[in-house]
């Protein structure tokens, strides 16, 4: 009886955001299945169960292992750029300087404003427009005589079409990754380097030993959160250059095959795929968040 | 850590590398910030231009004398965007924000049994690819009427109940049990506990969260697209995909496009960067 | 409004993970008494405050306020107001709403909410501070604010969990001597817990000692000092602590070290031929005035002067007692916690007149009256 009171008012409190979350969910990710494993061709929807042909038949599908080709590329390219440029803004940063506020700001602004505008900005500074239509990027680097480093950016061939594109992105989220690092050099104890460096250890050393185990877990959050916001990229794809295949990523597939040839069932499909190799990073990385959390 | 700063400059304690780690650190640190903003350069540079100064030639000269006339070609075909994101982000932060309040409080000071159980499995649809679950989406958004901005505010809504009860979660988990207590002690339930005592102390969580919401929703293209069927109803990340999208736009007119779009987003960012900031750090979970 | 009882009737509180917090403590407190729940750290008190509270949900038993049941009340249901140790202040309310908070929960009009708050706010010294905010007062306001929103309510019981062990030394004692005040004013029945045995003998009517969720002993602090019901209850309260020491009663006197005691008149252990732990509290020992009362020879090492007490301590030549239940009381883990000088002697603290002549090194013949033995047995530690 002292349970029911206790506990009822909470649970009814807290049940719409549980069942709109069940249903939209998981519930979508099942009906997602559903229609993956269907026969959903055009508009009207179709329910016939089909197996796993869909998949496999996405196994030999071009377009597709093009774009799986893509999103590979772009992730290793992406996650390592943004981890790198991340960690250096973290590290210059990260002794209490004058002005820290301002750089933080500047480094940080890009994750304010959308990915649409982030495209928008970036498919100018990388036109591979040639002679006297040349802008961009590219005519920065011929007026001052860098012309070795003028390119096709995200009009090149692959793989190098992608990493154009991880360029952006990195940009884009660089300051995020600088943010997270931060937090997790600041974390560390003061005293804990403090005793370090009066036993005599070097700036270097007391990072090394002390600053960089703590540092690891910030990486391990960093990875899973880039390489999740990675497969999930279809903004800065879409405006920067839809309909092309040299950028082309599943995400981006998905909706063509979905929306614009109505293949429902193959576009169920890809996102069903996109859902795993999410989780597959996703699942362990919030497990052991609840694990350490109970720790504490 | 006492700031450098406070000490007089022949009292410090000086390393052995000193003052020309610092002056690497400030040159380094600038030059990326140089880096950073050539974006930003371009974009300010060339939507303030003149419209006959636009060339591929003079993209990267500074105007020779500044112009609205650009801002004032484009505004027309994103003012309705516009103003459909705004009576739709601000009422769907709000909202996410007061329900992903209740869900913190309850998870973190309600603990009812399960209740660890429950909020990972909230926490996994903040993770979750929108792709698997846009089909069915559409599905019922159509068939429900609700492919309008009603429609794209109970998405955004629903979608960011995860981040908005991580919020909220973590920052009363930093409040003190027995302040519960003593509010039960006093007479008040869970319900009155949450409204009179745990809601006056989140305000700091509600601007942190609001924010958050505010930017996510203005900023999405993807759910704006899908839910939302009629152009009247288009939010302004979709007319500035329309306007600025294609090949054959005059790039002064996207760059200024990209900039009045993302205006309220960087109002927010600029006057309020501290909770932006934490809700951006509410998405790390620790370990 | 009349004061109400508490009755526990085996009350059992068990945590996730199988510990045992409370087991099978029947207590039962009169209405209007002041009573304190004391033991070490991890003995059950506060848990079981929190049960009377309804904070808690029991695992067994059944507990009354007056002649309701209110095992299955919520807290909000049950008219008991408490104090916290961290006083738990609503941070972004004024004191005035803080105090006013519990009646306004319970629906009360608000100039009568006013005219509550003022009186209570007059009688603690907080007319000044109504409308500043916790965050704005110092640690002894927000414990004087702690307890007037407890006082406003008019509850049934008062329960003050370690509400004074935030505070300084000297104004502990201050508080505690304004409680005491407060509680003969208002009559309402009081369960107070705290660790510190002084502060339990100072302010408790009656006082609980509990051990690992065991009710020890419930009595008045004169009787738990005089006649502790085992070698727990002796160890912790009084302090400096009991002395003791392991020792043989046969022919009926008992003998430790080289020092022979004849057992008082009428004593149980008479004719018995045991091992026994003696007990002595450092204020059992006079110096030798030679009218015939039992002496030993002491050679204290160290001599401490506070001003209009003396303590001397000394070594004595037989085996120190160290068992679970003396380090219990003074909440050490293990052995090692208390151990500062290795040799396996018993020490013994004995308080002197201030004037005594007696100075380290030098030997000193006190007397120690048979009446003020303790004793226990060696294996379960209770009383003999």
């Amino acid at each position: 009886m002292y349970r029911l009171r206790k506990w009822g008012p909470a649970i009814l409190l807290i049940s719409p955001s549980l069942l709109a979350i069940g249903v939209f969910v998981y519930g979508f990710l099942g009906w997602n299945l559903t229609v993956s494993l269907s026969d959903w061709r055009g508009l009207r929807p179709s329910y016939n169960y089909v197996g796993f042909e869909n998949y496999t038949r996405l196994a030999s599908d071009g377009r597709f292992t093009n774009s799986v080709g893509n999103v590979i590329v772009f992730t290793i390219v992406f996650v390592g750029g943004a981890l790198l440029v991340g960690f250096l803004l973290a590290y210059l940063l990260e002794r209490r300087i004058r002005g820290e506020g301002f750089f933080r700001a500047i480094y940080l602004f890009p994750m304010a404003i959308s990915l649409i505008a982030v495209a928008i900005i970036w498919r100018w500074l990388m036109s591979n427009a040639t002679g006297a239509q040349q802008t961009g990027l590219n005519r920065l680097f011929s007026s001052v005589g860098l012309d070795f480093l003028v390119n096709d950016w995200f009009k090149a061939d692959q793989p190098f079409a992608v990493m154009a594109v991880a360029i952006a992105a990195g940009w884009a989220l660089s300051g995020y990754i600088m943010a997270l690092f931060l937090a997790g050099m600041r974390g560390v104890s003061d005293d804990l380097r403090e005793a370090a460096r009066v036993d005599g250890a070097s700036e270097a050393r007391v990072f090394w030993h002390i600053v960089r185990p703590m540092l690891l877990a910030v990486l391990m959050s960093a990875v899973v959160i880039l390489v999740h916001i990675s497969f999930k990229t279809f903004d800065l794809i879409f405006a920067m250059d839809a309909e092309s295949r040299l950028i082309e990523m599943p995400a981006i597939y998905m909706w063509f095959t979905t929306f614009d040839s109505f293949n429902f069932n193959r576009g169920a499909a890809i996102a069903t795929l996109l859902m795993v190799g999410v989780a597959v990073v996703i699942v362990p990385y919030i497990w052991y968040s609840m694990r350490a959390e109970r720790r504490q | 850590m006492s700031a450098r700063v406070d000490v007089p400059r022949d009292l410090r304690i000086r390393s052995r590398w000193g003052p020309h780690v610092t002056t690497l650190r400030y040159l380094a640190l600038f030059a990326l910030v140089c880096l950073f903003l050539i974006p930003v350069y371009v974009l300010v540079v060339t939507a303030l231009k003149d419209p006959s100064q636009v060339s591929p030639r003079q993209m990267w000269q500074l105007p020779d004398a500044l112009s609205l006339d650009t801002f004032r070609t484009v505004w027309p075909k994103l003012e309705t965007g516009f103003r459909n994101s705004l009576v739709m982000a601000v009422p769907a932060s709000i909202i996410s924000s007061v329900l992903g309040a209740a869900n913190g409080f309850v998870l973190s000071k309600w603990r009812f049994p399960g209740a660890d159980i429950v909020f990972p499995l909230i926490l996994f649809g903040m993770f979750i690819p929108y792709q698997s679950i846009l089909i069915p989406l559409r599905q019922v958004l159509s068939d429900a009427g609700l492919t309008n901005l009603t429609g794209l505010a109970l998405v955004h809504i629903i979608y960011g109940l995860p981040i908005t009860t991580l919020i909220f979660r973590s920052y009363f988990a930093s409040i003190s049990d027995e302040l519960i207590d003593a509010s039960q002690v006093d007479g008040a339930g869970m319900l009155r506990t949450f409204a009179y005592v745990a809601v006056p102390i989140a305000l700091p969580a509600f601007a942190v969260s609001i924010i958050w919401q505010f930017t996510q929703a203005w900023n999405d293209f993807l759910f704006g697209i899908v839910v939302v069927t009629r152009a009247t109803h288009w939010p302004v990340t979709v007319a500035l995909n329309n306007t600025a999208g294609s090949q054959v736009v005059p790039y002064h007119e996207a760059m200024a496009a990209a900039a009045l779009a993302s205006i309220p987003t960087l109002l927010v960012y600029i006057l309020m960067g501290r909770f932006f900031m934490r809700g951006l750090m509410a998405g790390a979970l620790k370990g | 409004m009349e004061p109400v009882g508490i009755r526990l009737q085996g009350v059992t509180k068990r945590f996730k993970g199988h510990v045992l917090a409370v087991d099978n403590v029947n207590l039962e407190i009169e209405p209007g008494e002041f009573m304190v729940l004391v033991g070490p750290s991890g003995c059950g008190k506060s848990t079981l405050l929190r049960v009377i509270a309804g904070l808690e949900e029991v695992s067994g038993g059944r507990v009354y306020l007056g002649d309701e049941d209110v095992t299955t009340k919520l807290p909000q249901h049950r008219d008991v107001a408490m104090v916290f140790q961290s006083y738990a202040l609503y941070p972004r309310m004024s004191v005035r709403r803080n105090m006013g908070f519990g009646l306004r929960m319970r629906r009360t009009e608000k100039t009568e909410r006013d005219r509550r708050v003022d009186e209570v706010a007059h009688i603690l010294g907080l007319e000044r501070l109504l409308d500043r905010r916790p965050g704005a007062l110092s640690g002894g306001q927000r414990q004087r604010v702690a307890m007037g929103r407890a006082i406003v309510r008019e509850p049934k019981v008062f329960l003050l969990d370690e509400p004074l062990s935030n505070l300084d030394a000297k104004l502990r004692v201050t508080m505690r001597a304004q409680l005491s005040l407060l509680h003969q004013r208002l009559g309402i029945t009081t369960v107070y817990v705290t660790h510190d045995q002084v502060e339990a003998m100072t302010l408790g009517q009656r006082v609980a000692v509990l051990r690992d969720g065991v009710l020890q002993q419930v009595d008045t602090p004169t009787n738990l000092f005089r006649h502790p019901v085992n070698l727990f209850v002796a160890a912790f309260i009084g302090s400096p602590s009991m002395n003791f020491v392991q020792g043989r009663v046969a022919n009926g006197s008992v003998n430790f070290a080289d020092v022979t005691i004849p057992l008082p008149a009428g004593s149980a252990l008479a004719g018995s031929d045991r091992q026994v732990v003696v007990g002595i509290r450092p204020t059992g020992f006079t110096t030798a005035t030679g009218d015939g009362m039992p002496t030993m020879k002491a050679v204290p090492d160290v001599v401490e002067d506070l001003g209009d007490e003396r303590y001397i301590h000394f070594d004595v030549d037989a085996p120190r007692v160290d068992t679970e239940a003396t380090r219990a009381a003074v909440d050490a883990k293990s052995a090692e916690d208390i151990l500062l000088l290795p040799e396996d002697r018993a020490r013994f603290t004995v308080r002197l007149p201030v004037d005594t002549p007696v100075t380290a090194g030098q030997p000193v013949t006190l007397a120690v009256s048979p009446e003020r033995l303790h004793f226990f047995d060696p294996e379960s530690g209770a009383t003999l």
